[in-house]
């Protein structure tokens, strides 16, 4: 099933319209969900810096759904902002949720190189980035990159 | 730089329009199932007069100097009418969806190519679209609504191809003067070897995040290409340093520093220094140094090389 | 294997091939620390020029990796990383602590050679 609504949508991606959906259960589909983000964002002018940037984001929060939810899915789309294109990343799942938004997204990281949950990094690495939690009922973030 | 090939394709991909977008504009004229029809319906007309009206618009252009000398190469003005009687016909054969976008971005293309300027490429929509009435109207002599009708139909689409003529002619400016701002951001900041292994990045100016991420990029792929051990990135030509900057320089060193190479900053002005120290900026293990000579002679010392002062210099104004 | 471990004199390159899953990580990780052991190399290499991506699990890994050959009394250089992964990796504070880092495969076996003691005879003046 996932590999043929894979199929459908690389043969449409590009179109602007299509979501790409990967859902996150094992290890293994963080290479998916980074492999496929990256290739999508490659249909936009965005640098191979920027290409890296953002497989790198959806590694991490992805990587935060099955740390902390188990499973969960990331909706991968190209949107429209005026004239500028984009990357939109949605990650979801129904695990445990946030209780202290504001201190998961603090910078967790000092000389000790230890990261928490990983978010604000994800942040600094996109645009846009937008979190929705509920304790007990899930994790929601958005996060996009524009083109310059 | 792209080949016009690249250019074309990726222009294609770039104002591909989303199956939403196209519905928008044919909402916004007004143009519906109704219209398309009425179009599909005088296809065989359309196709009994395309090569005449054709012919007879390149013979109006070519009889202007401005819009003859673009057509001199008589295989161009082949290319272009085939694509332009093709286009014509298939104004009347329906289905203006995807696909349809795209090929108008692509004869767009073709003209913008050849540098024909826009106002005589819209000057054909004109000329067309009084033919066309003509010919309508000849056509449908006792039924004068019906011509109108589907003049009107015609005139939505036009108007719809119109706005995607514009938007590839306008589509090629941006890119040029993408490319120039490029151009002038490398210039800007030029990363000199000074040895094997010592480069040296002289900032000159304001930093904002864009062109800071540019130098790093400019930076590391130096590093790579030239397999360099250690940059010594000036500072002096930057008139202030707050913590974004102070920011871009630390990422920038760290970046470096995973390839493998070492970086010194130069040029650290007392003021910027005391300034730096009053907002409690931390450049963290980024190692400064006053003034460049110190900073190219540190970075030639961590390379192991030694300068030494001779005493046989020869006086370069002495007559040898 | 997605990291072919291979033997130079004394010293481990471990040539990573591809993009890698969290599990070959892993596995990189046990095969390198065994063989380290097994060989009692002085240093280890790890070569990471085709990894597309470096994130929070392959930085802590690597440095993990470090510290387990640390503690064999090897030292560990880590090469290739490429402009577009150290940009991502600073954005995101990742640091490999524990390992050096150098530009390529040649590089990093120099830096092996200084830091193991080789380096006297080997510095050209």
């Amino acid at each position: 099933m996932l590999s043929l609504m894979q199929e459908q949508a690389e043969a449409r991606a590009g179109t602007l319209d299509e979501e790409l959906l990967i859902p996150i259960r094992h290890e293994a589909d963080l290479l998916t969900a980074r492999q496929r983000g990256r290739a999508l964002a490659s249909s936009l002018r965005f640098s191979s810096s920027e290409l890296t940037l953002i497989a790198t984001a959806i590694s991490e929060v992805a990587r935060n759904i099955l740390s902390y939810a188990g499973t969960g899915e990331i909706l991968l789309r190209l949107a429209r902002k005026g004239s500028r294109r984009g990357i939109v990343v949605v990650a979801r799942d129904q695990g445990p949720g946030i209780a202290d938004i504001s201190l998961a997204m603090q910078d967790g990281y000092s000389t000790a190189g230890s990261l928490g949950l990983g978010l604000p990094g994800a942040k600094r690495l996109m645009d846009e980035f937008n979190i929705v939690s509920e304790v007990g009922e899930g994790t929601a973030i958005t996060m996009s990159k524009w083109e310059h | 730089m792209l080949n016009p090939t690249q250019g074309r394709k990726l222009l294609a991909q770039e104002l591909m329009l989303s199956d939403q977008e196209i519905q928008k504009r044919k909402a916004f004229l007004e143009f519906s199932a109704e219209d398309e029809k009425a179009l599909t319906g005088i296809n065989d007309l359309a196709e009994r007069y395309a090569s005449v009206v054709i012919e007879d618009f390149y013979k109006h252009l070519m009889s202007f100097e401005e819009t003859r000398v673009f057509f001199k190469d008589p295989k161009v003005l082949q290319r272009v009418k085939n694509s332009q009687r093709e286009y014509f016909l298939r104004l009347t054969k329906g289905n203006y969806d995807q696909e349809y976008i795209t090929n108008r971005l692509k004869i767009g293309a073709v003209h913008e190519r050849i540098e024909l300027p826009i106002q005589s490429y819209l000057g054909m929509y004109n000329f067309y679209l009084r033919t066309v009435a003509q010919r309508l109207f000849d056509a449908f002599r006792s039924e004068p609504d019906h011509a109108f009708k589907v003049f009107g139909s015609l005139m939505k689409l036009t108007f719809l191809d119109i706005g995607l003529a514009i938007e590839t002619y306008i589509d090629s400016r941006e890119r040029t003067i993408r490319d120039q701002q490029e151009a002038i951001r490398e210039l800007s900041t030029p990363v000199l070897q000074f040895r094997p292994g010592l480069l040296i990045l002289p900032i000159v100016g304001l930093i904002d995040s864009q062109r800071a991420q540019q130098l790093t990029e400019q930076l590391l792929h130096s590093i790579r290409a030239n397999r360099t051990k250690v940059i010594v990135i000036d500072i002096t030509g930057v008139p202030s340093v707050d913590s974004r900057v102070a920011n871009h320089l630390v990422q920038t060193v760290e970046a470096a520093r995973l390839m493998g190479a070492t970086a010194i900053v130069t040029g650290v002005a007392p003021e910027i220094a005391q300034t730096m120290v009053t907002i409690g900026i931390d450049l963290g293990r980024v190692r400064t140094v006053g003034d460049l000579q110190s900073g190219i002679e540190q970075a030639e010392r961590l390379l192991g090389y030694r300068v030494v002062q001779s005493d046989d210099v020869p006086d370069p104004n002495e007559q040898a | 294997m997605r990291a072919p471990i291979l033997k130079q004199g004394k010293y481990l390159i471990g040539s990573i091939q591809g993009s890698l899953s969290d599990a070959d990580l892993l596995a990189l990780r046990d095969e390198l620390t065994s063989t380290v052991r097994e060989q009692r190399s002085s240093g280890v290499v790890i070569d990471v020029t085709v990894l597309d991506v470096l994130d929070s699990f392959a930085a802590r890994t690597l440095r993990t990796i470090s510290q387990m050959i640390r503690l064999l009394g090897a030292e560990t250089v880590i090469v290739g990383i490429q402009p577009e992964v150290a940009v991502s990796m600073v954005q995101l504070g990742l640091t490999i602590e524990g390992a050096a880092t150098a530009l390529d495969l040649e590089e990093g076996l120099a830096l092996l050679d200084a830091r193991t003691g080789r380096g006297a005879r080997r510095h050209a003046r």
